[in-house]
């Protein structure tokens, strides 16, 4: 197991190592470079040549990128040019909203998902199976910059229930300032990822269902509650699990269009102001942090699925 | 007529024997005519006019007017234009890197393909918005900008689609005759292989057609997209979001039709994707005159 957990992560290396090298290039690639960015275009060839030096972009280039990764992998990912505070304390500051936000999500995607694809695949072909596929098609298909601007109409606006705009209040907090908060965006992005969930987990309970080991059960007597409950879902369950742990990586790093929607204060909405604001160390940190967690809740989900799931080797 | 064209009418026919399929193309060329011969119509996006800003909907401003007194519905068929010229550019790119990514790797095999997928895994590792956003931070907002972004984007899809499509074909008997009869395998990867990898490429197409719409508008809402005053879905989305207490219909009717147009295109290409499956297994190795 200590085995296939490390393997796993070697083979990371070569796509973390080649994004750094992009994520590091990326300022070269701006006009003026990092130092015309610092200093601006009015700068005289004796500035130009000091900042030079104070950055160390005199020494070779691989030397330079060897300092910047080394400094990052410390946790030094420079300071924001905008609000002269470290990069990772903003990230630090902002990444326990995403991670609500992210978890929530999950949630309501599993609460409406699982009863949809359970109710469609118990009777495959039926009006019901196809108005529930059509609400996965649905929910897919509606941007969730537009439901989330009708659910602000709906709720904020018309109905005057909840905030238009959604702040950032830590559950442990107050459980109901949260609820009130993070409910309208959760909502949003929970109906996209329950389309995702629906058509996954009917695709794999159908086919479970045709199994030669939920004939024996029915031929046993068992109730067809049990024979779903106890036998299908959980073989269905299994792969899911991969489906579940991606979506959630990619709500770490993707909820930034959600979070434009709701002003919602989360590393997507940082990085949307460092782009805006020309932020650079500011846009790579982000950039980069987001990147490494993404990879590594993938890899997690791959050794939790190999741990939950007996059948498959880790060799 | 050819027997290409007899193929392509017989496929089109069962396609949109799908009533959705046929809704959405409906749609999709609506929204693409109006695109098309806007400038023929005798009303101007730009044309402001505060006197009229933000009045609802009425015969004169079918959608309303936004905070200028700009027709929205006029902005939004303007708009359309800046979608599809971007999509289309997009998925132009696309293909255009990732096919014969995707061909090279699957047809030569060894470190060609271990060097081009471990590529594809660096953009599969990244979230598409992300590094859509990233690239905009380095080359700045621009149409080109967005176009490219989103293009490599789907670069991806099509390597791998074509790639997995390519190992399937590459041990068939046909293949295998045709490089038996001495011919290169430049030939045969573009004569033989391509030709026959085609239905899983035009679903693709669709497919991120319907991708590339979403997210252009995305990085639009977000600012960072195709520059203003250039009408764009996402950016009057994300001005009319200011104005949701005093004039909702703003944010309302431009993202209906642009869900409406990421809608039609995702029944397309599910249609697209059953009807073509349906064709192979029923045509099989069609291409087999194809042989030198």
């Amino acid at each position: 197991m200590t085995g296939y957990v490390l393997r796993r992560l070697l083979q990371l290396l070569p796509v973390l190592l080649l994004a750094s090298i992009g994520i590091w290039a990326m300022i070269f690639a701006v006009p003026g470079g990092p130092v015309g960015m610092i200093l601006g275009e009015n700068a005289t060839p004796d500035q130009v040549a000091a900042m030079t030096a104070q950055l160390g972009l005199d020494r070779p280039v691989v030397v330079q990128y060897w300092s910047w990764l080394t400094s990052a992998l410390a946790g030094d990912l420079g300071v924001s040019i905008h609000s002269r505070q470290t990069v990772l304390s903003l990230i630090a500051e902002r990444l326990p909203a995403t991670i609500q936000l992210g978890l929530a999500s999950i949630a309501v995607g599993l609460l409406i998902g699982v009863p949809v694809a359970v109710i469609s695949a118990l009777s495959p072909g039926s009006w019901l199976d196809r108005t529930l596929s059509g609400w996965s098609a649905l929910a897919l298909g509606v941007p969730t910059f537009w439901l989330g601007i009708l659910l602000i109409l709906l709720f904020a606006v018309y109905l005057q229930w909840l905030p238009s705009a959604s702040g950032y209040v830590p559950i442990w907090q107050s459980p109901l300032d949260m609820l009130r908060n993070v409910v309208l965006p959760a909502l949003t992005l929970g109906v996209y990822v329950s389309g995702i969930f629906a058509r996954f987990l009917r695709a794999s309970l159908v086919a479970e269902l045709r199994a030669d080991y939920v004939r024996t059960a029915r031929s046993k007597g068992l109730a067809e509650r049990d024979v779903v409950g106890r036998h299908v879902l959980r073989n269905a369950l299994l792969p899911f699990v991969t489906i579940v742990g991606l979506m959630l990586a990619n709500f770490i790093g993707g909820t930034v269009v959600t979070e434009a929607v709701f002003t919602y204060p989360g590393l997507g909405r940082l990085l949307v102001q460092a782009i805006s604001t020309r932020d650079y160390p500011l846009i790579q940190g982000c950039i980069l942090v987001i990147l490494v967690i993404y990879v590594f809740v993938s890899v997690m989900v791959d050794v939790v699925y190999a741990y939950i799931d007996p059948r498959i080797e880790y060799s | 007529m050819s027997g290409a064209a007899t193929r392509a009418l017989g496929m089109a026919k069962r396609l949109f024997r799908n009533k959705g399929a046929l809704a959405g193309f409906a749609f999709i060329a609506t929204v693409t005519l109006l695109a098309a011969f806007a400038g023929f119509l005798p009303f101007d996006p730009l044309a402001q006019n505060i006197v009229e800003s933000l009045e609802g909907p009425s015969a004169a401003h079918w959608f309303g007017t936004d905070e200028l007194g700009r027709d929205i519905m006029v902005r939004v068929v303007y708009g359309a234009r800046t979608s599809l010229l971007t999509a289309a550019g997009a998925v132009a790119i696309a293909a255009a890197i990732g096919i014969p990514m995707g061909l090279v790797a699957g047809f030569f095999g060894g470190w060609r393909d271990a060097v081009l997928m471990r590529l594809v895994d660096v953009l599969l590792a990244l979230p598409g918005i992300l590094f859509a956003m990233a690239l905009i931070a380095v080359i700045g907002r621009s149409q080109m900008a967005a176009l490219v972004a989103v293009g490599v984007h789907g670069i991806p899809g099509f390597a791998r689609i074509t790639r997995a499509q390519v190992l399937s074909l590459r041990k068939r008997d046909f293949v295998t005759a045709v490089e038996a009869l001495g011919a290169s395998s430049t030939y045969s990867m573009f004569r033989t292989v391509l030709p026959n990898s085609w239905s899983p490429i035009l679903v693709q197409v669709v497919v991120l057609s319907s991708v590339a719409i979403l997210l252009e508008a995305a990085l639009a809402f977000l600012g960072v997209g195709i520059p203003p005053p250039t009408p764009s879905w996402g950016e009057m989305l994300r001005t009319g979001k200011s104005y949701l207490y005093e004039a909702p219909y703003y944010a309302v009717l431009p993202g209906l039709v642009l869900t409406l147009t990421i809608l039609s295109l995702d029944t397309i290409g599910r249609a697209l994707s059953v009807v073509l499956e349906d064709r192979q297994m029923i045509g099989g190795d069609t291409k087999l005159e194809r042989v030198p």
